[in-house]
């Protein structure tokens, strides 16, 4: 059975997140700084806070469906 | 401005990360489709369960008018009739019928609600991502022309 998608995003989150992690330790310099903050931490907000919403709005239909078998 | 000269990275953990990037982005772009089609199948399923339960319901209505009316003439025939279980199914079917509307009402506030996040995580996907890919090539490409200059000059 194929995951849902907030939680398949959710996966793909933390796998690049490692990667950057890792290109933390091999990128040494004040750009690498200046990435972080005005890219990376950006986008990592962005994502969680629509992985979360979708999540929220998945559970919502799950429960719409659920509570209309009658 | 940082020189290409004072940047201190590893010139392949950088492509690594920015072709990750790059698939992440594109897997990130089917979730979001994903998440738009979950939300489109459940109101057209809801939208299915409203009009049976309608037509069921119109059905109902009119058993219980036709009930209503044989009911009216064995009265004056001094008979007894009972239409007690059809007038229950058509509230029964009314009720089914008002529930599935407040949860399309929900679904739909939902949904809209949603709508405004989805549309920021898109643009994001569409636009910032791409300028970040192609901010990290900048320096890539940067590193590897001062690092070809030097291995040149040494």
């Amino acid at each position: 059975m194929p995951a849902r998608p907030d939680e398949d995003g959710d996966h793909m989150l933390r796998v690049i997140d490692s990667i950057w992690q890792k290109t933390q330790q091999c990128w040494l310099d004040d750009m690498a700084g200046h990435f972080d903050r005005t890219h990376w931490t950006p986008l990592l907000a962005e994502s969680r806070g629509y992985l979360r919403a979708l999540g929220e709005c998945l559970e919502l239909l799950s429960n719409a469906e659920r509570d209309t078998e009658f | 401005m940082t020189d290409v000269a004072d940047i201190h990275a590893d010139i392949d953990a950088l492509k690594e990360f920015r072709d990750a990037l790059t698939r992440f982005r594109y897997a990130q772009r089917e979730v979001v489709e994903r998440g738009d089609q979950e939300i489109e199948v459940t109101r057209a399923s809801l939208e299915g369960k409203a009009g049976y339960w309608r037509s069921l319901l119109a059905r109902r209505e009119a058993d219980f008018a036709a009930c209503q009316q044989a009911a009216a003439a064995a009265a004056a025939a001094g008979r007894p009739a009972d239409c007690t279980a059809e007038a229950s199914a058509v509230r029964e079917a009314q009720e089914r019928l008002d529930h599935i509307r407040r949860w399309q009402q929900r679904v739909e506030e939902e949904a809209g609600a949603f709508r405004g996040t989805a549309n920021r995580f898109r643009d994001l996907l569409d636009l910032d991502l791409p300028r970040t890919e192609n901010h990290l090539l900048a320096i890539i490409t940067g590193l590897e022309a001062a690092r070809g200059l030097q291995a040149t000059g040494s």
